[in-house]
């Protein structure tokens, strides 16, 4: 069995890291002990959390977990307090390149020999290992992926535009957009009005007319590119799916409107993979709608990367080391990967994990899919309405522009392209 | 009593101020009506609408069900220590003010009106500005993680308020008073419990009402400078909106944001009508 191998490897870890003094001192006769900090509190992202935690105390550790409700703002406040207290946790949930800008301000734990051990840089998306080793160190850990840009296509829309054929590319998207216009549908795509809502939407479309153009412009703000054909053709197609929006949805939640989605009111609806989750939660049956990859004009899966992560801060104190390295084997433990992803409806960190067996959806499977393909074509990249791909500060100017792209149709693509690349000249 | 009058011009009025009201209700009509519904139900029909079937469970639920991550409480006791915070910065600061806008209105001394606005500068200053200094000053003292530490955050912050609004009610009461008493041999202390607390009644509910509903309804200090199991209760409201993969807990939502809105709305009622009665109290004389 693969998990034995890997159980054995991460043995061959511990032992390794049992080798550097301060560790060996941490695993002597210590209770392993953890504190944490998350904003994972509620419905299933709570229920894995909690989960992990309880895998936590049936290796002997102590788990103690200081949820922060909100926002990432929240918890970052609290993280801020902490270590000026001069008490930050063992660990906490951090994502993105706030990785890095974190890692600035207080010390934090080399993890290079657990993850050496675990072989977890193999089976990790190249662009997603990057943003936890800031130092060239590893110093976080991804936990779960999610992409952010999945096609959900109702299944009665789909029967109104008489249509079967799952769109590859954005010309196929605009087809059936255009036929289920034609159809009856009223708004060929779904919305809602949060923030990441038009940034996903213009996130897909650029990346979905090319990965590279996207990782340059976007994820490097490489000047050239951001002025670039690609980013006007973005425009042009984030004002196309504006426009068949429903342009009444003020700033809601986009689960307000899955009913209309799922009645054909709404054709398609551009989403993360958690949508599956909140599809069935609100019992919805997997047959009223499709899930695929977003369009991708050459044809291959394009996979916009949105991963959860735990940082780990330097303690002192021999008990929170020992849990700082049992968390750190359970993050990377394929079967822990396995048992939060099928919590939350993500997908495992891990490309090594079966997904095959029951317990996983064929949302997840096909997302899963996407991002081997993805990984192997190099067009897994970082999403940006997500926070992956800059700093909260560049993100909201980035998004600031687009959200007032999809709202005042009077912007051209020219205009959105030049106010764009002002954005981000005056937050850098 | 007046009777009724039917002039157009009245009934105008109170059609126009009926439908402010109703205008202004229409959110708390529908968070009452969610209160009562599914959230399957809300997420298969719409955000507004007439419950299908009264779940009552969600209150149930809201009360000492849902759970926080790894604790399963519901809101109880998360109100507790929104209580334990809130009344004594209430009291605390509210006296404080008092006394301090006592002090400034009706006592001469030496960089007085400088004391006043250095005090009610703090105001103007965003919360999110005094959030680093406060991190600071707690870890220093050692209250970090505490309720203590919160009450004393919220008492200090309370004083701007509480004195601004104490200072400009006792300007309007008359030096000569204070005076007689001086000159009756009474002190700093006497004055202001045998004369001027006496008067305060009003502004002091004036005050305690803002005071009790601003520390009741805080959160960004409570999420930040409490932990785990002491968070006020905004704490474990917002706990309940922020799930990536489910449907958004309307339904539970709504049961504990009313449930968590009722102190500050028994002070508003209770304290309401005392402070109309104080306000007239020397109106017919």
């Amino acid at each position: 069995m693969p998990m034995t191998i890997t159980r054995r490897r991460l043995l061959a870890g511990s032992a390794t890291a049992l080798a550097l003094p301060a560790l060996v001192r941490a695993q002597s006769g210590v209770k392993p002990r953890l504190t944490v900090i998350s904003q994972w509190s509620a419905g299933s992202d709570g229920a894995a959390i909690t989960a992990l935690g309880k895998k936590f105390e049936e290796k002997g550790g102590i788990w103690q977990h200081s949820p922060v409700p909100g926002f990432t703002t929240e918890m970052m406040n609290k993280l801020r307090a902490q270590i000026m207290a001069g008490d930050p946790p063992a660990c906490s949930q951090l994502k993105g390149p706030e990785i890095a800008a974190w890692s600035k301000i207080a010390p934090t734990v080399d993890l290079d020999n657990l993850v050496a051990a675990a072989g977890y840089e193999k089976v990790v998306a190249p662009d997603l290992a990057r943003l936890h080793k800031p130092g060239g160190n590893w110093i976080s850990l991804p936990l779960q992926i999610y992409s952010t840009n999945m096609l959900f296509l109702s299944k009665r829309a789909m029967d109104k535009a008489k249509a079967d054929k799952i769109p590859v590319t954005w010309a196929d998207f605009n087809d059936l957009a255009d036929k289920m216009k034609a159809g009856g549908v009223a708004y060929p795509v779904a919305n809602g009005g949060t923030r990441p809502d038009d940034g996903q939407k213009f996130e897909a479309a650029l990346a979905g007319i090319s990965p590279a153009a996207y990782r340059a412009a976007i994820v490097n703000l490489d000047e050239k590119a951001l002025k670039g054909a690609e980013v006007k053709a973005a425009f042009v197609q984030v004002r196309k799916i504006a426009d068949w929006m429903d342009p009444n949805v003020g700033a809601q939640h986009f689960s307000t409107n899955l009913k209309r989605f799922i009645e054909a009111d709404m054709g398609m609806m551009i989403q993360g993979g958690w949508a599956q989750g909140v599809l069935r939660n609100a019992g919805f049956k997997f047959e009223d709608f499709i899930i695929a990859p977003g369009p991708s004009d050459n044809g291959k899966p394009v996979f916009l990367l949105n991963a959860d992560a735990f940082i780990f801060w330097k303690r002192n104190e021999p008990d929170l080391q020992a849990g700082q390295t049992l968390m750190a084997q359970l993050v990377m433990d394929p079967a822990i990967q396995t048992m939060y992803s099928q919590i939350t409806g993500s997908i495992p960190v891990r490309s090594d994990v079966d997904l095959s067996g029951a317990g996983w959806s064929d949302g997840q499977r096909r997302t899963a899919a996407a991002l081997k393909d993805a990984v192997a074509s190099d067009q897994a990249v970082l999403s940006l309405a997500h926070n992956m791909a800059q700093e909260n500060g560049m993100t909201a100017a980035m998004i600031d522009v687009i959200t007032e792209y999809v709202k005042n149709k009077a912007m051209t693509p020219e205009q959105g392209v030049a106010r764009l690349s002002d954005a981000v000249e005056g937050a850098r | 009593m007046r009777k009724l009058s039917f002039e157009p011009s009245r009934v105008l009025i109170y059609l126009v101020v009926s439908l402010l009201a109703a205008a202004y209700l229409a959110p708390l009509v529908v968070v009452v009506l969610n209160s009562f519904r599914s959230n399957q139900e809300i997420a298969q029909a719409s955000m507004i609408g007439w419950p299908k079937q009264w779940a009552w469970s969600n209150y149930a639920a809201a009360w000492s069900g849902f759970c926080v991550a790894e604790t399963c409480t519901g809101i109880r006791p998360y109100m507790l220590n929104s209580a334990l915070v809130t009344i004594p910065a209430t009291i605390i600061s509210t006296m404080l003010g008092a006394v301090a806008g006592y002090a400034v209105s009706l006592w001469r001394f030496r960089g007085d009106s400088w004391i006043y606005g250095i005090v009610t500068l703090g105001l103007f200053l965003p919360q999110q500005m005094r959030l680093l200094p406060w991190t600071v000053v707690l870890r220093d003292i050692g209250l970090i993680n505490t309720l203590t530490g919160l009450v004393l955050v919220h008492t200090i912050q309370g004083l701007s308020f509480t004195t601004l609004f104490c200072r400009n009610y006792y300007a309007a009461v008359p030096h000569e008073l204070i005076r007689a008493a001086r000159i009756d041999g009474a002190g700093f202390f006497r004055i202001f419990w045998r004369i001027i607390l006496p008067l305060s009644s009003p502004i002091l509910i004036v005050t305690v009402i803002w005071q009790f509903t601003h520390i009741w309804n805080e959160f960004l200090y409570g999420v930040t400078f409490t932990t785990g199991q002491q968070q006020p209760v905004t704490a474990a409201l917002i706990a309940l909106s922020a799930a990536i993969a489910d449907i958004p807990q309307h339904g539970v939502q709504s049961a504990a944001v009313l449930i968590a809105a009722l102190p500050t709305l028994l002070v508003y009622f209770f304290g309401g009508r005392y402070f109309v009665r104080g306000l007239t109290a020397g109106a017919v004389k």
